[in-house]
C-alpha cells in the first residue's frame, strides 16, 4: 500500500496554507494558531523546521513567497485585518561554513483593510514587486514597492471594490506582453442569487486603472480558491476554480476587442467535477499546467489531467491521511444509507431490562 | 413513524458506547466493521457498525438525559421526565444498584416538566435540573445523590426510594422557566442557565439567591460552555446562534444568523472554538469556526469561518460529538444513525520540483514526489521535460540525435525530418536560401505567402505497370517541385533515370519489419511484382497472424479490368484488413477514375506517405485542396507530423503552439524553434514566450548549465552576438576599464598577434589614471596580476584563447553587499572554512547571504 511522505507539522491549530518558494526547496505554512513556519529541505530530501514565529494576532489565512530575485521574502494575511511582508535576515552564526541563524523580520504591515484579509499574492516578477490583497469586505488592494531594495516602503497603488466578500485571488502568470496584467478574484458569498462569483480584472494601460472585464456568471456558488494554470504560451488562459465542484475554465481573448482597450474573452467551461461532494477547498496546478490537484470535503486530494483536447479525467485519488485510493471508484462513498433502522430492533424491547451485551465485570454486579 | 424527537449522546467515559432516546432509551456499542462478526449489527458508516447492547423502556416521558461522568464500566443515567422527576437509571443490574442509586427519584415539590439535567463535571455527586415555571416555586434544583437521607438507610432503600422524597441541596430561580443549563468547566457550584425566554443567568450555588451575572437575550436554548475556554458560551434561538463572553456579558460578542431555524448547537470537544449546528429541515451539518483575535482588544470583533457539509445522512434530529476522537460525531434521524468524521480543510500546493504537499489536519504534512510510484503513474510531462533537459535534449549537434533522446515516436520523426530537410537544403537539392526547413507547401509554393498563381504546372505522365507485363497505364503527375517535395517526404527518387524510388529505402523498411508499408510504397510506384516479393519475404519472417502471403496471393490476382470479379471481391473484403497500408494498397488498386479518397484519408498511414502519394497521383488543383485540408486538420490536432507540410514557417509556429496547448511540451517547441526557425521567425512573440517559459522552468529547477547551453544555442541561431554584460570602471577616476582594454587590443591591430595574450592580463592599474586596480582580499594581488599557473603560454590553438581570457578560478568576484572580493577560487576556498568576509573588521556574511547556496544547511 502506498503511503505518502510525512512531515510533523507542529502547528497547534488548523493549517490554512502551504506555499513553496520558486525552487520548491523551501516551504512556508500558516495556521489558525497565528504562527508562520518555514521549512527547508536538506540535501537528503528531509524537511526541517527552520523558523517559526507568531506573525499575526488572528488566524493566518495565506502565505506566499516573492520571486527569489527580490530576496527571501514572504507575505502573509490574516483575520486580524492586516497583511504583512517578511524578510529573512542572517544573524550571528556560530561557526564557519554555517548559514548562521536566520530570522524573519516584519518589513511592513499593511493595515488598510477594515476586515479580515483573505488572500495575498505577489505579482509575476515581470510586473515588478507588486502585491495584491483581497478582503472580506470586497476590496482588492494592489501595493507596490517602488524600490525593490527597500521592502518597508509599500504604496497602495489601487483600491478596487468588488462589492462581494472576496475569498481568493490569483494573478495571471502569463509572460505574454500582448495582454495586460490580469487578476482573477473569487467570492465566498454563499447567496447564489447575487450572481457570478468569479471576477476578472485587467489593468488598462491608458487609463492606468484596474477594471473589471468579466464576471463569470456560470459560477454562482461560494468560491474558495482560484488558480491560473502556468501559461507557457498557450493561446488561452486556463482557470481552475474551487467552488461546490472543481471547475476548469478556459478564457480565450477575442482579438476584435483589442481597440476598446479592455479585452473580452470567450469563456468556456472545459471540465466540471463534483467528486468532492459539496465543497472543494483548494486547487493547484503542476509547473507545466497539465495536471490539476484539488482537495475537498471528502477528505481526499484528487488529481485531474487532460488526456487529449479537453478530455479531463481523474488520474489519482489520495486520502488526506496519505494513503492512496488510486482508483477513483474507491473514494466514492456510498449514498445516504437508509438501511439503518432502529425500528427493526423494537420487538426486542418489550421486556423491561433486556441486556444483549455481556456483562463486563460479573463479579461486580450485586444481586438482591 | 413517531413524532418523538430522537436524541443521541456519546458516553463521556466510554469511547465506544452511546445512548439514543426517543420513546425508549437504547445503549449501543460501536465497533470497527472488521472486528465484528455478529450479524445483529447495523452499519453506521463505511468502517463502523453498532450493535444494541440494552434497551430501557421504563421511562416514558423522557425530556432530557445526562450520563454520569465518573469512569465506570457501567452507565448511570439521570433522566429528566415530563412530570419533573429526575430518575437515576441503568441498563440492567450494575454496580450502582448496591449504592442505592439505581431507581432513585429526585422529585420536585410541584410537578412540571424537567427541561434540563446536568451532572457536575467536578463533583460527580452533584446533579442539577432545570424545570418549567410553577408559581413561586424554585425551578433550578441542585441535588446530591449520595448525601440524601436515604443513603444512610440502606437496608430498605428499595421501597423507600419510591415513597420518600429527597430534599434538594440548593434551590434557585423563583418562578422562572429554565430552558437550558450548563456547568462551567471545573466549577463545582457555578452554572449558566437560560431562563424565561429572556435571560441568560450565571448562578453560583454557594449563594443561590444572588445572580452573579445576567444578560437579556432571547437566545436561551442549548446554552453551553466552550470546553476549551470557560469564558465563551453559546446559545441559540430561532435562526440565530449567539456567542457570549462572560467578561463582556452585556451583549453577544458574535451573532451568527442562519437561514433556517437552529435545532441544535454543540461545541466540538476536540477542537478549539469549533461549533457544530443542525438546522430545521436541512440535511447539512453547519460548522462555525469562531475566530478571535487579539487579547481582549476593544475594537476587535470575532468572526466565524462557516462551513456546510453534507454527510451521507438524511435530516438528522440530533447529533453528538465524540468526547475524544477528533471531529467524530454521531447523528440520529428517523432513518437511523450515522457515524461521521468531519474532515479538516485540506490545503495543498505543488512545487516546481514536482512535490505535491497537503496537510493532514493540523498534525502533519503529507507529500508525494516524482520518485513515488503514484507520481510516476501520473505521466507528468514536467518529469520527462526535466530528464530530457538533463540529457541535453534539443542541444545535441546532430538534429536527429535529439529525437532519440525524446523517447517519443512523434518527436523522433520530427527531429528526423528536420535532419532530412536540412541535409536536402544544404546539399542543394532544394534551393532555399533563408529557410533551412521548408515544408512541402513551401516547396510547392502553395503556402500562405505565395498565391495560387505561382504554383508551377505539372506534367501528366502515363506510366505503365511494367513489371506485370501489362500495357495498362496509371496517370501520374510530375514536376520539379513535386520531386523535391517527394524527397521531403522521405521518398528518394533517382533524378535522372525514371526509376521512381531508391531500393535502399524499401530495404530499410523491410529490415525494420514494416512489410506492409514497403508493399504499399512499391505498389504506389507501380511495381506490383516487387510488392508481392516483399510480402512473401515478410510472410516468412513475420508471425502467422499477419497473413501476409494471403495478401500477396490476393495482390497477384490484380486485374485492371473495371468489372472483374477480383475487383469486386477486393472492394468487399478490403475493410477487413487490419493494416492501414494494406488497406490503402487495395484502395489504390481498385480506385475509380483517379479518385483516391480511400488512400488519402487512410489515417493509419503516416502523413508523409499520404502526402507523397498525393504528390504523385493528384492533379494540381486536387493536390492543392488536399494539402490545404490536411494542413488544417493536422494543425487543429496539433499533430507534429504536419510540420512536414508547414515547414519552419508561421504556420509551423501555429502548429507547434497547438501541440503545446495539447501536450504542454514547451521544451520541444522552444528547442525546435531555436534549432530550426530562421532568425526572423525566432522574433515572433509566440516563440519568445515559449523560450521565456522554458528558461523559467530551467531556472526553477536550478539547471543553470542547461540554461546556459540553451542560451548559447539560441544566440547562435539568432545570429546575434551576446551584448556585453559586465563593465569594469576604475574606483578612482570612474572611467571604464573594459572599453579601454578593448580599445587597446583594437588599436594594436595587426601587431596584436606578436604580443602574447597573457600580456593583456598584466594590466594591474587603471589605464587612464594609473591608480592600482582592486586587490584580492586573500592573496592581496591586484586585479590583472597573473596568478597561479599561466594558462595561455605555448597553447597552439590561439583562436580559442581569444574567447577564454583566463580560467574561471582566476576571475574576480565581489560580494554585492560589502563590495569586498577577490579571485573566485580564493574566495570559495575561504568560505569553505569561514562565514565572515575575509577583509579584516568586515563582519559581512557574504556567502550565506545568497539563499540559494546550500552549503551547511544540514548543520542548522
Amino acid at each position: 500500500m502506498f503511503e505518502a511522505h510525512s512531515i510533523n507539522a507542529e502547528h497547534k491549530d488548523l493549517i490554512h496554507d502551504i506555499a513553496y518558494d520558486f525552487y520548491g526547496q523551501r516551504m512556508a505554512t500558516c495556521s489558525s494558531d497565528q504562527f508562520v513556519k518555514v521549512w527547508d529541505e536538506d540535501e537528503h530530501e528531509n524537511w526541517h523546521l527552520t523558523a517559526s514565529w507568531k506573525a499575526h494576532s488572528g488566524s493566518v489565512w495565506k502565505v506566499t513567497w516573492a520571486h527569489p530575485e527580490f530576496g527571501q521574502v514572504l507575505a502573509t494575511c490574516s483575520f486580524d485585518r492586516t497583511a504583512a511582508v517578511w524578510e529573512e535576515i542572517i544573524g550571528e552564526g556560530s561557526g564557519p561554513g554555517e548559514r548562521g541563524m536566520r530570522h524573519w523580520i516584519r518589513r511592513t504591515n499593511l493595515v488598510d483593510s477594515r476586515t479580515s484579509v483573505t488572500d495575498v499574492k505577489f505579482a509575476p516578477k515581470t510586473l515588478g514587486l507588486l502585491l495584491a490583497t483581497c478582503s472580506s469586505d470586497g476590496v482588492i488592494r494592489i501595493y507596490e514597492a517602488p524600490d525593490v531594495m527597500n521592502l518597508s516602503q509599500w504604496t497602495l497603488q489601487h483600491d478596487i471594490s468588488c462589492k462581494l466578500a472576496c475569498s481568493c485571488l490569483a494573478w495571471n502568470p502569463s509572460l505574454s506582453r500582448l495582454h495586460p496584467p490580469m487578476i482573477a478574484v473569487g467570492s465566498d458569498d454563499s447567496n447564489s442569487s447575487s450572481g457570478g462569483k468569479v471576477f476578472i480584472y485587467e489593468y488598462a494601460e491608458n487609463s492606468r486603472r484596474w477594471a473589471k472585464t468579466e464576471t463569470i456568471s456560470s459560477v454562482t456558488d461560494a468560491v474558495h480558491d482560484i488558480s491560473f494554470a502556468p501559461n507557457l504560451g498557450r493561446s488561452y488562459h486556463t482557470l481552475a476554480i474551487a467552488t461546490k465542484d472543481v471547475r476548469i475554465l478556459s478564457l480565450k481573448p477575442l482579438i476584435e476587442s483589442a481597440q476598446t482597450g479592455l479585452s473580452r474573452f470567450e469563456i468556456t467551461t472545459i471540465a466540471q467535477f463534483d467528486d468532492h461532494y459539496c465543497t472543494v477547498w483548494r486547487v493547484c496546478w503542476n509547473i507545466m499546467g497539465t495536471i490539476l490537484a484539488s482537495s475537498g470535503d471528502d477528505g481526499c486530494v484528487r488529481l485531474w489531467k487532460d488526456n487529449y483536447i479537453n478530455n479531463w479525467k481523474c488520474v489519482a485519488v489520495l486520502k488526506g491521511d496519505g494513503t492512496s485510493a488510486q482508483s477513483a471508484e474507491n473514494a466514492v462513498s456510498t449514498p445516504p444509507n437508509s438501511s439503518h433502522n432502529l425500528g427493526a430492533q423494537q420487538p426486542l424491547s418489550t421486556t423491561r431490562y433486556y441486556k444483549l451485551g455481556s456483562i463486563s465485570h460479573p463479579n461486580q454486579v450485586p444481586w438482591h | 413513524m413517531n413524532s418523538v424527537k430522537l436524541e443521541v449522546q456519546w458516553s463521556p467515559v466510554h469511547s465506544n458506547k452511546f445512548i439514543t432516546w426517543g420513546t425508549e432509551i437504547c445503549l449501543y456499542e460501536i465497533a470497527e466493521i472488521k472486528d465484528i462478526v455478529r450479524s445483529s449489527c447495523t452499519k453506521v458508516s463505511d468502517t463502523t457498525v453498532t450493535h444494541l447492547l440494552a434497551t430501557n423502556t421504563s421511562h416514558h416521558y423522557v425530556k432530557c438525559i445526562d450520563i454520569y461522568p465518573l469512569s465506570d464500566p457501567d452507565i448511570l443515567l439521570a433522566v429528566g421526565q415530563a412530570n419533573g422527576k429526575v430518575v437515576l437509571t441503568t441498563f440492567g443490574p450494575t454496580a450502582f444498584d448496591s449504592l442505592g442509586l439505581t431507581g432513585k427519584e429526585l422529585v420536585p415539590k410541584h410537578a412540571r416538566q424537567c427541561n434540563a439535567v446536568a451532572w457536575n463535571p467536578v463533583d460527580f455527586n452533584l446533579l442539577v435540573c432545570g424545570l418549567d415555571k410553577y408559581r413561586t416555586d424554585q425551578s433550578l434544583l441542585l441535588w446530591d445523590i449520595l448525601k440524601s437521607p436515604l443513603n444512610t438507610d440502606r437496608v430498605h432503600h428499595y421501597n423507600a426510594s419510591q415513597t420518600e422524597s429527597i430534599k434538594p441541596l440548593a434551590e434557585a430561580g423563583v418562578s422562572e422557566t429554565i430552558h437550558s443549563l450548563a456547568w462551567f468547566n471545573n466549577e463545582p457550584k457555578c452554572l449558566i442557565a437560560g431562563v424565561n425566554n429572556k435571560q441568560l443567568k450565571i448562578i453560583d450555588f454557594r449563594d443561590p439567591v444572588k445572580i452573579i451575572n445576567s444578560t437579556p437575550t432571547k437566545a436561551v436554548y442549548s446554552v453551553a460552555v466552550n470546553p476549551h475556554n470557560n469564558y465563551h458560551l453559546v446559545s441559540h434561538v430561532d435562526n440565530q446562534i449567539t456567542i457570549w463572553d462572560t467578561r463582556y456579558f452585556e451583549k453577544p460578542v458574535l451573532t451568527l444568523s442562519q437561514t433556517r431555524q437552529v435545532t441544535k448547537v454543540l461545541w466540538c470537544p476536540t477542537r478549539h472554538n469549533l461549533l457544530g449546528s443542525l438546522q430545521k429541515d436541512s440535511g447539512s451539518l453547519y460548522l462555525h469556526d469562531i475566530q478571535h483575535h487579539g487579547i481582549g482588544g476593544e475594537d476587535t470583533e470575532p468572526g466565524a469561518l462557516e462551513r456546510t457539509i453534507a454527510p451521507p445522512w438524511s435530516n438528522p434530529t440530533s447529533f453528538s460529538w465524540h468526547p475524544t476522537h477528533v471531529n467524530r460525531l454521531l447523528a440520529i434521524s428517523q432513518q437511523g444513525l450515522t457515524d461521521y468524521t468531519v474532515y479538516e480543510r485540506i490545503t495543498l500546493n505543488w512545487s516546481t520540483r514536482s512535490h505535491l504537499v497537503w496537510n493532514h489536519a493540523s498534525k502533519s504534512f503529507k507529500y508525494i514526489c516524482n520518485n513515488d510510484s503514484i507520481y510516476k503513474a501520473l505521466n507528468d510531462i514536467s518529469i520527462s521535460t526535466k530528464s530530457r533537459a538533463l540529457a541535453e535534449y534539443g542541444l545535441l549537434p546532430e538534429l536527429s540525435q535529439n529525437g532519440e533522446l525524446a523517447e517519443d515516436e512523434t518527436l523522433k520523426n520530427l527531429w528526423q525530418w528536420l535532419y532530412l530537410s536540412r541535409s536536402l537544403v544544404e546539399d542543394g537539392t532544394i534551393p532555399s536560401p533563408d529557410n533551412k526547413h521548408p515544408g512541402v507547401r513551401t516547396v510547392l509554393k502553395i503556402d500562405g505567402q505565395n498565391s495560387n498563381g505561382s504554383f508551377t504546372k505539372s506534367d501528366v505522365v502515363h506510366r505503365p505497370w511494367t513489371d506485370i507485363g501489362s500495357n495498362h497505364t496509371a496517370k501520374t503527375y510530375r514536376s520539379p517541385d513535386r520531386d523535391k517535395a517527394l524527397q521531403l517526404c522521405g521518398w528518394r527518387f533517382e533524378k535522372d533515370t525514371n526509376a521512381p524510388y531508391n531500393n535502399l529505402f524499401l530495404e530499410r523498411l523491410e529490415r525494420e519489419g514494416a512489410y506492409p508499408r514497403a508493399t504499399a510504397i512499391s505498389v504506389f510506384n507501380l511495381c506490383l511484382r516487387q510488392a508481392i516479393e516483399i510480402l512473401n519475404r515478410g510472410a516468412s519472417k513475420m508471425s502467422l497472424l499477419t497473413n501476409l502471403n494471403i495478401v500477396a496471393m490476393a495482390l497477384s490476382g490484380f486485374s485492371e479490368d473495371k468489372n472483374s470479379m477480383w475487383r469486386e471481391l477486393c472492394l468487399k473484403s478490403r475493410s477487413q484488413l487490419s493494416d492501414p497500408y494494406l488497406r490503402a494498397t487495395f484502395a489504390f488498386l481498385t480506385a475509380d477514375n483517379d479518385s483516391y479518397e480511400n488512400v488519402l484519408n487512410e489515417n493509419g498511414m503516416a502523413v508523409e506517405d499520404r502526402v507523397a502519394f498525393a504528390l504523385m497521383f493528384l492533379s494540381d488543383s486536387k493536390l492543392y485542396e488536399y494539402l490545404k485540408k490536411l494542413t488544417q486538420k493536422l494543425c487543429d490536432e496539433g499533430n507534429l507530423a504536419g510540420f512536414l507540410l508547414t515547414g519552419a514557417s508561421l504556420e509551423g509556429i501555429q502548429l507547434l503552439n497547438r501541440h503545446l496547448e495539447i501536450t504542454g511540451d514547451v521544451q520541444s517547441c522552444s528547442l525546435i524553434a531555436i534549432r530550426a526557425l530562421s532568425p526572423k521567425l525566432l522574433q515572433e512573440s509566440q516563440v519568445q514566450i515559449w523560450i521565456e517559459s522554458y528558461r523559467g522552468l530551467l531556472d526553477a529547477w536550478k539547471m543553470w548549465t542547461q540554461r546556459a547551453h540553451f542560451d548559447i544555442a539560441m544566440r547562435a541561431s539568432a545570429n546575434e552576438k551576446p551584448p556585453q554584460q559586465m563593465y569594469i570602471s576604475c574606483n578612482f577616476c570612474g572611467k571604464s576599464i573594459s572599453t579601454l582594454i578593448q580599445g587597446l587590443s583594437r588599436a594594436r591591430g595587426p601587431f596584436g598577434r606578436l604580443v602574447s595574450t597573457s600580456n593583456k592580463l598584466k594590466m594591474s592599474a587603471c589605464p587612464s589614471c594609473r591608480k592600482p586596480l582592486p586587490r584580492c582580499a586573500i592573496c592581496l594581488m591586484h586585479m590583472g596580476t597573473v596568478s597561479g599557473l599561466p594558462v595561455t603560454s605555448g597553447t597552439p590553438s590561439r583562436n580559442e584563447e581569444d574567447y577564454k581570457l583566463t580560467e574561471f578560478s582566476n576571475w574576480f568576484t565581489w560580494c554585492q553587499t560589502c563590495r569586498h572580493g577577490g579571485h573566485a577560487n580564493h574566495i570559495t576556498h575561504w568560505f569553505r572554512q569561514h562565514s565572515e568576509c575575509p577583509v579584516t573588521s568586515c563582519t559581512c556574511r557574504c556567502f550565506s547571504l545568497d539563499a540559494s547556496c546550500k552549503i551547511g544547511v544540514g548543520v542548522v
